[in-house]
């Protein structure tokens, strides 16, 4: 079966999610517990780097938006960065980019959560 | 000493007419050769006998008490008989019995007796000495069957010189030697149980002592010494001789048996858990409900363990469960339990005896007082499924012997543990997959049976269920005369769940597209009822399109759906009005979002409407089918049969995929306009 892999590790104040591999409804529920114990630990601004990812199936997209409501009631959002294109058309096809922002490095993911203001 | 016994019987009746004929015949043989006649005779008469009934007394090697038993009412017997021999001729006895022609017919039939009896004793004799043998000693036994002939037949000589009895003297002395190497082959007494030692016991005491006194009786007294000597004087030989046997054969047999006594218990115990493991062995295959299988497990574990109490408990997610208690109540039974496992926290992965006081010192909150307790761990696969406790009011705590017991019981525990597991999961896999064949069916019963083709416009549809059900709908709606409706959607995951978003999505859509006429307004409603009706984290993709039939105009919005492809004359289109999914946002972006795309159909024009199983679909190297390739099949065979376009999808798919398995529905509804002519 197909492997994926999601890795957290925090950036100033900001957490980061590392995908990797395939996320399809199968793997879906390991993401689910990485954002669960983000809520848990008030974690609320995050960012998903998409530079590993292969593969997102519906349900993988479904975890995004089951969390991003909590983040952005707490004053925290979720951010996607590093999206390779193949996987960036799924979104774009589902209208994600309306709803989430996109950036295609980490750090300006980052940074737009310090300073809101700017771009 | 082999001798084919298939006649043996025959042989020996015949021999015995022909011995009694002889008898009749000549009651008195006093000529030497005359006896030798008859020696001979009564020489073959016993070993046909013995022939025979050595195969007839194989049979009963189970018994061994049985032949004992009858050992004894023969040397009983006997032992009668002699002694109402003697009492009856001691009154005229005056050296000499009379010799007449009653008295010699009475002999004859004594004497028949005599061969009988001590034949059917010496065969059972020989049949105790082989039981339970491991190696074959058949050459002691036959060495003193020589010697035992040898006897026989050196006894003669002295009918013919006095002189001559050193032979038999030798012989004889030889013989009884041997009986006494024989007699200490008594291995079968320790396979005996408890019971049958005690009963053994005394038997044999008894028994040793009548064939003592049988020997004395027919050596001493007058009578019953002439009366087989005038007989035949090689069956006194043996006669002794199997009385010896007898006498000293028991002798041992008491002697064994009485120092057997002490372990009798233990061997008792060995023998019934041997049979209680066979028990369970053969029901851990048979029964699956494992209820049952630990009732017997906790009721045989009191008995070889020789407690007063057991009880299983097993690992449950929410402490443990009481699975069977035997002769103990359920709330000591889990009062004591939980006392020793703690909160779940303690365990114990070896055996382990518990003296109960130092468990409970501060009150005895429990009826049953117990002295200790064992508990052994049920392990499979290294993790701890479960314990097996077993307890004791009083006496000693629990030795080695019965650990092994009991480490024993709880293996077999496991086992039976973990089976019936396996079971349970397996019938549960198999509900789960009844209940997806359910759910398929329910799925392609709400989608439509037929396609609504006219002369202005024909319709094809193909929908490939995946194995698992998947959540893709599509749907048509006769709006007016003029207006098609059509719907094609995609429900995000799989499973039930999915499935049952999907019926709902269908009931909206339809009770929506009678009332709305424009597909931006519809879908922004349908998002607005999927708001509270729809999980966070599902969501509907779908595309809603209404062809006029007469003037072949097509509005169409879309919902985060794959887009439409627009076929004319080979040169395929994308179409594409932006829109976000369904329940992907309940503010007002969606509507913002949503845009209305409108096109003029010209004469042939083909219009595609596809779920994301067909550009996602996935070969063994999981690369994607892609959205080109998809478009160019359709821009190369536009002109051909919609049916058959879908038939060329289907097929290209089949060879790009090929071995790896569908994951997602397919659905493909295509739409071709005619002008009116």
């Amino acid at each position: 079966m197909a492997e994926f892999n999601a890795n957290l590790r925090g950036v100033g104040s900001v957490s980061v999610i590392d995908v990797k591999g395939y996320l399809d409804a199968h793997t879906a529920p390991e993401l689910e517990n990485v954002f669960n114990r983000l809520v848990d630990l008030k974690q609320y601004q995050v960012v998903v780097n998409f530079d590993d990812l292969k593969y997102i199936s519906s349900a993988g997209l479904g975890v995004f938006m089951a969390y991003v409501e909590t983040m952005r009631e707490n004053q925290g959002d979720i951010k996607f960065s590093n999206m390779k294109e193949n996987v960036y058309n799924i979104f774009d096809l589902l209208g994600f980019p309306i709803l989430y922002e996109f950036f295609k490095e980490e750090n300006e993911a980052v940074k737009k959560f310090s300073d809101p203001a700017k771009s | 000493m082999k001798f084919s016994g298939i006649r043996g019987l025959e042989n020996a009746i015949m021999l015995s007419i022909v011995l009694f004929l002889f008898n009749l015949i000549f009651p008195i043989h006093d000529a030497f050769l005359l006896s030798l006649i008859h020696e001979g005779i009564v020489f073959l008469t016993i070993f046909f006998l013995y022939n025979y009934l050595q195969q007839s007394l194989s049979r009963r090697l189970d018994t061994p008490l049985s032949l004992v038993l009858n050992v004894g009412i023969l040397g009983s017997l006997l032992f009668f008989v002699l002694s109402i021999a003697n009492s009856t001729y001691e009154a005229d006895s005056s050296g000499k019995i009379p010799l007449n022609f009653f008295n010699s017919l009475l002999f004859v039939l004594i004497s028949f007796l005599f061969i009988a009896s001590i034949v059917y004793i010496f065969t059972s004799l020989r049949e105790l000495f082989f039981l339970r043998q491991k190696k074959d000693p058949s050459v002691y036994f036959n060495t003193m069957l020589v010697f035992f002939t040898l006897s026989f037949f050196s006894n003669i000589l002295i009918l013919a010189d006095s002189e001559l009895d050193y032979p038999f003297s030798a012989f004889y002395v030889v013989s009884i030697v041997l009986i006494c190497l024989n007699s200490i082959r008594v291995a079968w007494i320790a396979f005996l149980t408890k019971k049958q030692k005690y009963y053994l016991l005394g038997l044999s005491i008894v028994l040793s002592i009548v064939y003592g006194l049988a020997y004395s009786l027919a050596f001493d007294s007058e009578v019953s010494s002439q009366l087989i000597k005038v007989f035949s004087p090689g069956l006194r030989a043996v006669f002794s001789l199997v009385m010896i046997y007898g006498s000293i054969y028991f002798g041992v047999v008491f002697f064994v048996t009485l120092f057997h006594l002490p372990t009798a218990e233990v061997f008792d115990r060995k023998v019934q858990e041997v049979a209680s493991m066979m028990d369970i062995t053969k029901l851990i295959t048979q029964v699956f409900d494992f209820k049952e299988l630990a009732d017997t497990i906790t009721s045989m574990t009191t008995q070889a363990c020789n407690s007063d109490s057991a009880w299983l408990v097993t690992n449950t997610k929410n402490g443990i469960e009481l699975n069977s208690v035997h002769k103990i109540g359920y709330v000591d039974a889990n009062d004591i339990s939980s006392r020793m496992l703690g909160s779940g926290n303690a365990s114990f992965e070896n055996i382990e005896v518990i003296n109960y006081e130092s468990l409970f010192r501060d009150k005895k909150f429990v009826e049953n007082v117990f002295h200790s307790v064992a508990v052994a761990p049920l392990t499979m696969h290294g993790k701890i499924n479960g314990y097996l406790f077993t307890a004791r009011t009083k006496g000693n705590s629990f030795d080695a012997e019965d650990r092994k017991s009991l480490q024993a019981f709880a293996y077999y525990a496991a086992v039976a543990l973990d089976n019936a597991i396996l079971i349970k999961k397996s019938i549960e896999k198999e509900r789960l997959e009844k209940e997806f064949d359910v759910a398929r069916d329910i799925q392609r019963k709400i989608l439509p049976s037929v396609v609504p083709s006219s002369h202005q416009i024909a319709v094809s549809a193909l929908f490939v269920p995946a194995f698992e059900v998947g959540g893709d709908y599509y749907d048509f709606f006769e709006l007016d005369d003029e207006n098609l409706g059509f719907v094609v959607a995609d429900v995000s995951g799989k499973g039930i769940s999915a499935a049952f978003i999907m019926a709902e999505v269908k009931g909206i859509f339809e009770s929506l597209s009678k009332i709305i006429q424009r597909p931006a307004e519809l879908l922004d409603k349908v998002n607005g009822v999927l708001k509270g009706n729809i999980e966070k984290k599902n969501f509907v993709t779908a595309v809603y399109g209404i062809i006029n039939r007469k003037t072949g105009i097509l509005n169409m919005s879309r919902a985060g759906h794959t887009p439409s492809l627009l076929c004319s004359k080979g040169t395929v289109t994308r179409l594409q009005p932006s829109g976000i999914g369904l329940g992907l946002d309940f503010t007002n972006n969606f509507s913002k979002s949503i845009k209305e795309l409108e096109v003029q159909l010209n004469d042939d024009d083909i219009i595609v409407c596809y779920s994301d199983g067909i550009p996602e679909a996935k070969n063994s190297l999981g690369e994607d089918f892609g959205y080109e390739k998809f478009e160019k099949i359709i821009s190369e065979n536009c002109s051909k049969n919609l049916d058959e376009i879908s038939n060329l999808v289907m097929k290209e798919l089949s060879l790009f995929s090929k071995d790896y398995p569908q994951h997602d529905d397919i659905t493909l509804v295509m739409f071709r306009w005619k002008q009116k002519q």
